[in-house]
């Protein structure tokens, strides 16, 4: 979508690859161009995920990405469990113990980003639902004054302040980081 | 009277391996099975993970309650304990073992240029293996094949109703160019390309679709096309001529340990392992070769149990026509005559 091509970092290959989705690769995915070389298709990090959150790509986002794994987090988002990495057998998926300061450094899966056009509590509605639904919450969102959201450094871009957020469309989006 | 005993002896030691093909049946049953309940038991332990039985769908629910009772006597904390088996045969998780097929590791370094040893050592089991019963894979695990043989049945039956299916013969080294050529396309693209065309991985993937995701994808249309392909143009070509992941299992195979051989004093000669064998190959005349998967088709259906496994690294040379045949008798009294004469006739 359009917020993609104007916020992810235009670094090389990678990016170029894109079709101009927005997807998240599970979490500790290496770097999309890594990632695709590494990943062999098994289908073994969608079978673990307890949130049912990974889905496949067909043929929509190119012939190298074909039944490599991808999360719309509007439609379900990461929980961070972390199992997806654990059973990766490719090392495509780091494996990275379901620790705080663990998952802080080592996951990226994209970064939240807040449209304060859209966003209910800067519109003077107080709501703080995606501060609610963060699994890391003051450490990767912290709210100020009427639930105002702010995205902090250690956000690792699960995505469940986007699956959550009330407003339709979303206020708080995930921004890949596939660099 | 002593070459009656000879055979006797020769069949008591032959005949055990008689049963493997039934063994070997059951075994790629249970594959297939395998493959179609783990999206199932997945789909359940996401049911549980997120704690709403009353929120399921009255099918959902239905699903819930089957699972569980089918699961609660062998699990106590269905979440974790059923991950013991994920996966697929193109690379699962078997009780903490992760396992790889050959294909995938190869694929992955042609695609990335590098080595990554955890996922190299995840191919360790299937390579030793392989080097040790040879492409024994294909014929008694791939679940891809289990629907290719019954396809051959299929092609059979429609035989009988005067349905001529295709019976073309290529070359079958061309499933090395096509390995090698799918690497190439690895390499050249970045990605394991090889997955999208290698049965067994496409079936996995394609059953885990239908039963846990929206539907399946291009994967069972090509699958389909192979299972056409098969039936219309040249009987079981894809595993023959074209599979990739065949290619490097026989290539692995050549110098497996363990044999079939015939037997050649009690061989009849009556063809029928020829006929059975789904790869085309001749054990009739001891050729089998690196693409013989150790199947035990040919074993099951010869009648005078001349068939057997041997520990040996190579394949005993053509060893001409069995002695029970009607083609060795007739050589044999030729040489009688040109050594006897014509006295020897009444013998």
């Amino acid at each position: 979508m359009a917020a993609m091509t104007t916020a992810t970092p235009s670094s090389g290959q990678a990016s170029t690859r894109t079709t101009g989705q927005r997807y998240l690769r599970p979490p500790g995915a290496l770097p999309e161009s890594e990632f695709v070389r590494r990943c062999i298709h098994c289908g073994q990090c969608g079978e673990v995920c307890p949130n049912r959150c990974i889905n496949y790509f067909g043929l929509e986002n190119g012939l190298a990405s074909l039944d490599t794994p991808y999360i719309t987090p509007r439609e379900k988002a990461c929980i961070l469990c972390m199992k997806c990495g654990e059973v990766c057998p490719s090392g495509a998926i780091a494996s990275i113990p379901r620790t705080i300061t663990d998952i802080t450094e080592g996951v990226r899966m994209g970064r939240a980003q807040v449209d304060k056009r859209l966003c209910l509590s800067y519109q003077g509605k107080t709501c703080g639902v995606c501060y609610r639904a963060c699994p890391l919450p003051d450490l990767a969102l912290r709210v100020g004054m009427l639930e105002q959201p702010e995205v902090l450094d250690a956000c690792v871009g699960c995505g469940l302040c986007e699956r959550s957020c009330i407003q339709m469309p979303q206020a708080i989006r995930i921004i890949p980081d596939q660099a | 009277m002593e070459k009656s005993f000879l055979t006797k002896q020769a069949i008591g030691s032959a005949s055990k391996w008689r049963h493997l093909n039934k063994v070997r049946w059951l075994t790629m049953s249970l594959v297939l099975a395998l493959l179609v309940m783990l999206p199932f038991l997945h789909v359940y332990q996401t049911y549980l993970a997120a704690h709403a039985y009353d929120l399921l769908a009255p099918g959902e629910q239905k699903l819930y309650d089957v699972i569980e009772a089918l699961t609660a006597p062998f699990v106590n904390d269905p979440v974790r304990d059923l991950d013991a088996i994920k996966g697929t045969t193109w690379s699962g998780r078997l009780f903490g073992v992760k396992m790889s097929d050959p294909l995938a590791v190869v694929g992955q370094m042609a695609a990335g240029f590098d080595f990554y040893k955890p996922f190299v050592l995840t191919a360790l089991l299937p390579v030793v293996a392989t080097l040790i019963f040879g492409r024994f894979f294909c014929g008694w695990i791939c679940p891809a094949n289990f629907l290719y043989e019954l396809n051959t049945n299929l092609g059979i039956m429609l035989g009988r109703f005067g349905l001529q299916t295709g019976r073309r013969r290529l070359d079958s080294k061309l499933k090395y160019g096509v390995l090698a050529v799918g690497l190439l396309i690895c390499g050249i693209s970045g990605s394991v390309v090889v997955a999208a065309v290698y049965p067994p991985a496409i079936l996995g993937r394609e059953i885990y679709y239908a039963i846990a995701h929206r539907g399946m994808g291009a994967g069972a249309l090509f699958f389909t096309a192979t299972l056409l392909f098969d039936l219309l143009v040249a009987r079981r070509g894809f595993c023959r001529y074209l599979c990739p992941g065949g290619a490097l299992y026989s290539l692995l195979g050549r110098f497996r340990v363990l044999r079939i051989q015939r037997n050649v004093v009690t061989c009849n000669d009556c063809t029928k392992c020829n006929g059975v064998c789904e790869f085309g190959l001749n054990p009739l005349r001891d050729d089998f070769g690196q693409e013989c998967n150790n199947c035990t088709a040919c074993i099951a259906v010869c009648p005078t149990d001349a068939l057997g496994f041997k520990w040996r690294i190579t394949d005993a040379a053509n060893q001409g026509p069995g002695y029970q045949g009607p083609r060795y008798r007739h050589d044999q009294k030729g040489q009688q005559r040109q050594v006897f004469g014509n006295a020897s006739a009444k013998t």
